[in-house]
């Protein structure tokens, strides 16, 4: 900290400048091709920090100094750059903006795209847009290179990974920091069911303006100790001066599952079962493991219990004979799915004052029985010039979302598990006449109570019928700021922003739910977190230029930032009548607690910016972190990085090349930190939550450290960027490296010491890939446009240290060493042995000679645990293509991801052989091993012995997909048509999204992460996870 | 105007080096520091408590330490029907070293004795009138929780001979970062654990109150009847006759009634209660804390997963009242653990009579009473009619052994005791020793593996 006083009074010194004589220039800028007036154009002094928007009839008025030179730029056109010397000035821009020119936003401050020499990718309002999802980072999917986003199953408003150039952390966080106009967001998991919640859904996708993604540690290390996993900031809309304008959108439509699986009807099911009971007798009777007497007594016995069960199934009828009954279990499991989306906005202002005021409902129905989400969203940005020299405003956003959820993936009440019921149980009980599982009158305890052992599993349309879990979130997410023009080039931006959160989850598990829920008398839960996340941040911003060739800005600044949990949590059970379902009504109050947890950042922050005569590019930055996270031996963190460009396009060589119109090469190199560990992890902790009988108790729940700190990634990246053809064509590439040390790892300790794990800074992990995006104006005529974006993105992620350990043992996912970050580790699957019907597993033992024994063993002991199967992608790709003709528009978006492995965690219950149980199994069963001499890689079906059903690479199969992300036809109606109604522009479509999925994947769908088990390790497991969700929708979009 | 800049400037500089570190200190306000943990007679009382909640733990004596026993050691009495793998694999006798039951037992077992270990080491704070409660408390703790650990995962002690096979890691201090090479502890001989046991459990006895609420805190015979067990598991018939008749004379616990041996209620299975007088020690469970997972696998108030079969009920005499501890429900049920928060029974009087019996027929003693008395006291609790004399064997002692304490933990000790067989595995087979958790091998390398894995 003391090192920054003196940068800091010395910036302040250079700010000391005499005003330079300013003079009003007044102009107008009109359309090359029409010459009608361009409203909203922005018109800025070169150097300067003066700047205007046209008017209604496109003038504008600007004070600059005399000979300046005034920067004109309108969206969709090229920015000119004209003399302020003759005035007025009329000034015409011709169609086709040059990526060049864009305005990127970058930590506290922006950049000209052509002067960035870090990596930051930028998507826009446009390709968001009205995209028929619950959250905005699922409209992110495939836009943007070295961004993969990963939604975990097709449930609503729930978790969605993103990961920026591959994972940093093991144990600690790997998703982004979220700034929202300036403000870090709350993007904690609030969920109290298992599976995570997202708190992102809140932001309404159609209030962005645009979404930049910092990727390498120059674009990133302003945010210091919470960069490593890249920062997303997202800017909303904001008001230009000029004519009000109305915007209403529209949107209707159907959602359906991606894709389906094919489980065994009626017959097939009942075959195989007795295939497995006969396979069962002759197994039990080979082991004498129940000591029959002959094989025929085991069948005999087997076959009885099968029968016995399968008339249990059956209703307690014998119709399972005729495959009378044959029940589509998993059709039930989804539901009829509209989704609406209403926007309204209004937007405008004058030379002191512009607003955006914009509001939305969504309305979506999930694909899952019983799973819907509304959200309520509404807008207030606001700018005015106080004077001269003070600027104010101010950004608020309330919103109120109401989801109905479903269980997680790993409970037997989530919807999808309802395919582990029987084809042979019909949907509605005949002893009964209610759903199947709803009552059992010939029960001994609890007559006409649900049924116990009726179907096969608890029947999660119980669920629906009677429970119900909503979450409720309040939130209001607003900033203050003011900016003050200290000096001429000098500005002081001070913003006070305040997130605050409240989520409720009300739940209720009626009688119906006994089996599942434990309630014979219902039960039912109540939980409330409150979140307040305080920012500030105060910087000066300085910029200037001299000698005509040298160009100089910085900030320098300081961030605090807090954020408080407090929360609230109650169960209880037994009500009056399934009509009280609140706690108020229970006679028993089983759980009730409330807990409260903080956390502080301090950070102070620098960047400062240099170009020489408009070809050489310089940028270092630094911040110094301290935060209470971090252990009492390690509070402060410095965070610096460097990086610079060269536009070798204006060299002479290559400044009159006609094929080359832009390259610049760039390099960065610096530091950033992951502090997403928990609040108090470097602490030696008690904790007070061991009660027994009613007495309070505590015991020791974390070993401390003292010396815990931040993992620190170091990045280099090297790129180029490059247009060809007056940049109708341009290109960027971007090679990187990024290695992270001093993992906060959860390390496993011996299991005597009373704990599993501790939190440790030790390992490395490095991730390294090459990121390429092409963009391209196919044609472009008066008529007929046509552009095509390509991004490709390669990632390879490496654990390169974990101190010898393995992370994950006794799951599927691990941290290994030498390994991609989540690898399939287990037991390689070698078929069913030809003569015994065993499930085989190659040996993978090393023998005294130091050679592999790939032979195979039935005894699952005996093989040796391997690397199986990886769910991180080769790489990761996108392809948009946009045509505009006369008044038509066509997009078509593909996403594809390449080369991951997905591990089939149900597939232990549902393509098991039928030996786990009476789970029905997927059609692939069938085939499974029936007498010696089979070659099958499906074990013998033995009920009840499970045969290969140990994690193995059985379960492992190929996760690429690529998916026709987006279909948009639209057509906007002619001005000449819609002028006679008073409007203004009017636009009509219809947009499919996830239309078709081609993939090898035999679960539901390939992108999938079963959400109770998500973390950075355990990734690409199905376990009953929902399949994504497919939408086609009609919209109107109008305004005036 | 310029005068106006520059104070806002210097204004704007100030408010932003102002923000100072202190806001940086924050505390956690649901855990508190460990050094703070244990400063009073209070705190470490409520640790005790806290070993008490982590011993009632799912994978400890909330049922997966009797559970783990009645799936080894079943045979051909039931069917496991239940589709938890790592359960199966027990059922199956195919334990895989990655089973996932055999990690958490271990795991939270540990947990209890590092609690425990903890209390132990702060007893210098505990008022002097409750210190040796405090103190005897949680030795019992610790003695039980060894003992099942080193019969679960070593070789059974009349498996050759005990002072050479590797029982399980000892650890008798609490444990405190940071971790290094000295926390890999190596295996104890299982001779060297039965002796930590029963020296903790005799120290236990001697400091402990005769009577405790409810019997889910350990009393004198609570620690008297865990050495009960201990002894006959050792074949130490005088002792173990010696410690089952300290607590049978104690006349604190008594015989109840057949059916309310085990707490039910048909009207409100999810009701609170209380052990019955028959127990001398239980783990508490109600609805807000403490699990009873035998009532998870046995019951259909739970999952189910087990049912009778007719072999087991055909070895009662037909008018025996147990058996209206048998019903059918999808399944044949046992109806032991019907009541969802039912206590959980660890050790109650039958069987100090039992083992009495059993101790004083192989000695030919008569301590406390005749082994024909005291086999007779369960039978006709039983609603049987008495022995005579001469129908009274070791098997007919051990016959009532395993018909009163069926699904109660105790079969596949028995049958390791008695060299017994379970199907095709002999009582000393590998299989029936659980392995060694995988993930404790792989951070711990000095423990070796139990021999079959």
């Amino acid at each position: 900290m003391r090192k920054l006083k003196p940068l800091l009074l010395a910036m302040l010194l250079l700010a000391v400048q005499v005003l330079w004589a300013q003079v009003p220039v007044t102009g107008r800028v009109t359309d090359e091709r029409t010459g009608s007036p361009i409203v909203g154009a922005t018109v800025s002094v070169k150097g300067g920090s003066a700047n205007a928007v046209t008017g209604p009839d496109g003038s504008f008025t600007i004070n600059a100094p005399q000979n300046a030179t005034l920067v004109i730029s309108y969206v969709g056109f090229r920015k000119i750059e004209v003399a302020a010397s003759a005035t007025p000035i009329t000034a015409s821009l011709a169609a086709g903006e040059t990526s060049l020119d864009e305005v990127v936003v970058v930590g506290y401050g922006t950049k000209i795209k052509r002067d960035v020499t870090g990596a930051i990718a930028k998507v826009g309002s446009a390709e968001l847009a009205n995209t028929p999802v619950t959250s905005f980072e699922t409209a992110l999917q495939g836009r943007a290179a070295g961004v993969q986003v990963t939604q975990q199953n097709g449930k609503l408003g729930q978790g969605i990974n993103i990961r920026i150039r591959g994972a940093s952390s093991v144990t600690g966080g790997n998703e982004p920091l979220y700034v929202v106009d300036g403000i870090p967001v709350v993007t904690l998991n609030l969920s109290s069911n298992g599976a995570p919640t997202n708190p992102l859904a809140e932001l309404n996708t159609n209030d962005i303006e645009s979404i930049e993604i910092l990727k390498d540690a120059s674009s990133a290390a302003i945010y210091g100790s919470r960069a490593s996993n890249g920062v997303v900031l997202i800017t909303t809309k904001r008001g230009k001066t000029g004519r009000s304008r109305v915007d209403f959108g529209f949107y209707t439509g159907m959602q359906k599952p991606t894709r389906k699986m094919e489980f065994l009807n009626a017959e097939d099911y009942v075959k195989l079962m007795y295939q497995a009971a006969e396979g069962a007798g002759r197994y039990d009777f080979r082991y004498d493991i129940s000591g029959y007497s002959s094989e025929q007594e085991a069948i005999a016995d087997n076959i009885d219990f099968l029968e016995s069960r399968l008339r249990r199934y059956s209703a307690g009828n014998d119709d399972y004979k005729t495959y009378k009954v044959n029940t589509n279990w998993q059709d039930q499991a989804f539901q009829d799915a509209p989704i609406s989306q209403y926007d309204l906005s209004f937007s405008g202002g004058n030379e002191r004052t512009t607003f955006y005021m914009g509001g939305q409902y969504l309305d979506q129905t999930g694909i899952l029985l019983g799973n819907s989400y509304k959200k309520y969203n509404g807008r207030l940005n606001l700018d005015h010039k106080f004077n001269n020299w003070l600027n104010l405003g101010m950004n608020l956003n309330f919103a109120r979302s109401l989801n109905d959820r479903v269980s997680n993936d790993n409970a037997f009440s989530n919807p999808l598990q309802i395919v582990a019921l029987s084809p042979i149980t019909p949907l509605i009980d005949p002893r009964t006449g209610l759903i199947s599982g709803a009552s059992d009158p010939a029960r001994a305890t609890n007559p006409g109570g649900p049924n116990t052992n009726y179907p096969v599993y608890y029947n999660p349309i119980l669920n629906y019928a009677d429970a119900y879990l909503n979450t409720t979130v309040n939130r209001t997410l607003g900033n203050l700021f003011g900016q003050a023009q200290l000096f001429k080039n000098l500005t002081f931006r001070s913003e006070l922003g305040m997130d605050q959160m409240n989520q409720n989850e009300d739940g209720y598990y009626g009688p119906l739910t006994e089996r599942n829920s434990g309630y014979p008398k219902g039960g039912g839960l109540a939980s409330s977190d409150q979140i307040l996340n305080i920012t500030t941040n105060n910087f000066f911003r300085y910029a200037t230029s001299f000698a005509d060739r040298h160009d100089i800005d910085g900030v320098v600044g300081m961030s605090y930032q807090n954020q408080r949990i407090y929360s609230i949590y109650a169960e209880a059970e037994a009500f009056p009548s399934s009509a009280y379902k609140k706690l108020a009504s229970a006679a028993t109050k089983a759980d009730a607690s409330s807990s409260e947890s903080q956390f502080s950042f301090l950070s102070y922050f620098a960047r400062a910016n240099y170009k020489f005569n408009d070809k050489y590019l310089l940028t270092l930055s630094g911040r110094f972190d301290a935060s209470s996270r971090f252990g009492a031996n390690n509070r402060w963190g410095f965070f610096p990085a460097a990086s610079a460009g060269w536009i070798v396009s204006e060299e002479n060589f290559l400044k009159n090349s006609n094929a080359i119109s832009f390259l610049k090469l760039k390099a960065s190199y610096g530091l950033t930190g992951n502090a997403e560990i928990g609040n108090f992890a470097s602490l030696g902790l008690f904790s007070g939550d061991a009660p027994y009988n009613g007495v309070p108790g505590q015991h020791p729940s974390q070993l401390a450290n003292p010396d815990l700190k931040w993992e620190t990634s170091t990045s280099g990246d090297v790129g180029f960027e490059i247009g060809f053809l007056k940049n109708r064509i341009s290109a960027e590439v971007d090679l990187y490296m990024k290695k992270t040390k001093d993992l906060l790892l959860n390390v496993e300790v011996p299991g005597t010491s009373g704990f599993a794990s501790q939190l440790r800074n030790i390992g490395n992990m490095e991730n390294k890939g090459i990121e390429i995006s092409i963009n391209s104006d196919n044609i472009a005529t008066r008529n007929f446009r046509w552009t095509t974006n390509v991004n490709f993105s390669l990632n390879r992620n490496k654990i390169t240290n974990l101190a010898g350990q393995e992370i994950g043992i006794g799951r599927q996912n691990r941290a290994r060493e030498g390994q991609p970050l989540g690898v399939f580790v287990a037991r390689e699957f070698a078929g069913a042995d030809v003569q015994t019907g065993d499930a085989l597993y190659i040996k993978n033992t090393v023998g005294p000679d130091g050679k592999l024994d790939r032979s195979t063993t039935a005894d699952y002991n005996e093989a040796e645990e391997v690397v199986v199967g990886n769910p991180n992608p080769d790489f990761i790709y996108g392809i948009r293509n946009t045509v505009n003709f006369k008044g038509f528009d066509l997009e078509l978006m593909l996403q594809g991801v390449y080369g991951n492995e997905n591990y089939a965690g149900g597939g232990q219950y549902m393509s098991a052989s039928a030996s786990n149980g009476f789970d029905n199994q997927t059609r692939d069963q069938l085939a499974a091993w029936k007498a010696p001499g089979d070659v099958t890689r499906i074990p013998e079906a033995r009920l009840f012995f499970p045969n290969g059903t140990d994690p193995s690479s059985r379960f492992v199969s190929d996760g690429s997909f690529l998916r026709v992300k987006t279909l948009m036809l639209g057509y906007s109606l002619p001005k000449s048509v819609i002028g006679r109604i008073g409007l203004d522009r009017a636009r009509v479509y219809v947009r499919g999204q996830n239309l078709f999925t081609f993939t090898n994947y035999n679960g539901w769908d390939p992108e999938v992460n079963a959400d109770y088990q998500a973390s950075n390790i355990n990734q690409g497991v199905d376990f009953y996870s929902a399949p994504q969700i497919r939408a086609i929708v009609f919209g109107v979009n109008v305004g005036l | 105007m310029k005068r106006i800049n520059k104070f806002l400037g210097i204004a704007a500089l100030l408010f932003t080096m102002s923000a100072c570190e202190k806001n940086l200190d924050i505390t956690p306000t649901q855990s508190i520091d460990e050094g703070q943990a244990l400063r009073t007679s209070s705190d470490v009382e409520a640790a005790l408590i806290g070993a008490y909640s982590d011993l009632g733990d799912a994978d400890v004596y909330g049922g997966n330490i009797m559970l783990i026993s009645e799936l080894l050691g079943g045979s051909n009495l039931f069917n496991w029907t239940g589709t938890f793998q790592g359960l199966t694999q027990l059922y199956n006798k195919s334990t895989p070293v990655n089973n996932v039951f055999v990690r958490d037992t271990w795991l939270d077992s540990y947990q209890v004795i590092n609690d425990v270990n903890n209390v132990l080491s702060a007893l210098d704070v505990v008022l002097p009138a409750r210190k040796a409660r405090v103190e005897g408390e949680a030795k019992f703790i610790r003695g039980a929780v060894y003992f099942e650990l080193v019969r679960l995962y070593a070789k059974s002690w009349n498996d050759g001979n005990p002072a050479n096979n590797d029982g399980v890691p000892l650890i008798l201090t609490p444990t405190r970062a940071p971790l290094n090479e000295s926390s890999n502890v190596a295996r104890a001989k299982v001779s060297e654990v039965y002796a930590q046991a029963i020296k903790d459990l005799t120290e236990a006895e001697a400091l402990l109150p005769a009577a405790q609420t409810n019997n889910v805190f350990a009393s004198r015979y609570a620690a008297a009847a865990m050495l009960a067990r201990i002894y006959l598991q050792q074949g130490n018939y005088e002792q173990a006759a010696a410690a089952a008749n300290r607590v049978i004379t104690a006349n604190r616990y008594r015989l109840v009634e057949t059916d309310a041996v085990f707490p039910f209620n048909s009207q409100n299975l999810s009701e609170d209660t209380e052990s019955p007088a028959e127990y001398i020690f239980s783990i508490a469970v109600t609805s807000s804390a403490g699990v009873n997972e035998l009532n998870t696998y046995f019951s259909t108030t739970g999952r189910g997963d087990i049912d009778l079969r007719d072999a087991f009920v055909a070895q009662f005499e037909p008018d025996d009242q147990r058996l209206d501890l048998i019903y059918r429900d999808g399944g044949l049920r046992t109806a032991k653990y019907d009541m969802v928060y039912g206590n959980v029974p660890v050790v109650r009087l039958a069987e100090m009579y039992l083992i009495r019996a059993e101790a004083n027929f192989r000695l030919g003693t008569a301590v406390g009473a005749s082994p024909l008395s005291d086999v007779n006291q369960i039978r006709t609790r039983a609603g049987l009619q008495p022995l005579n004399a001469g129908q009274l064997t070791l098997a007919s002692i051990l016959k009532e052994r395993r018909l009163e304490l069926a699904f109660e933990g105790a079969v596949l000790h028995d049958i390791k005791r008695l060299q017994g067989s379970i199907g095709p595995y002999a009582w000393n087979a590998p299989r029936l020793v659980l392995p060694i958790p995988e993930r404790e091998r792989q951070v711990n390398p000095n423990l070796t593996q139990n021999e079959g894995y």
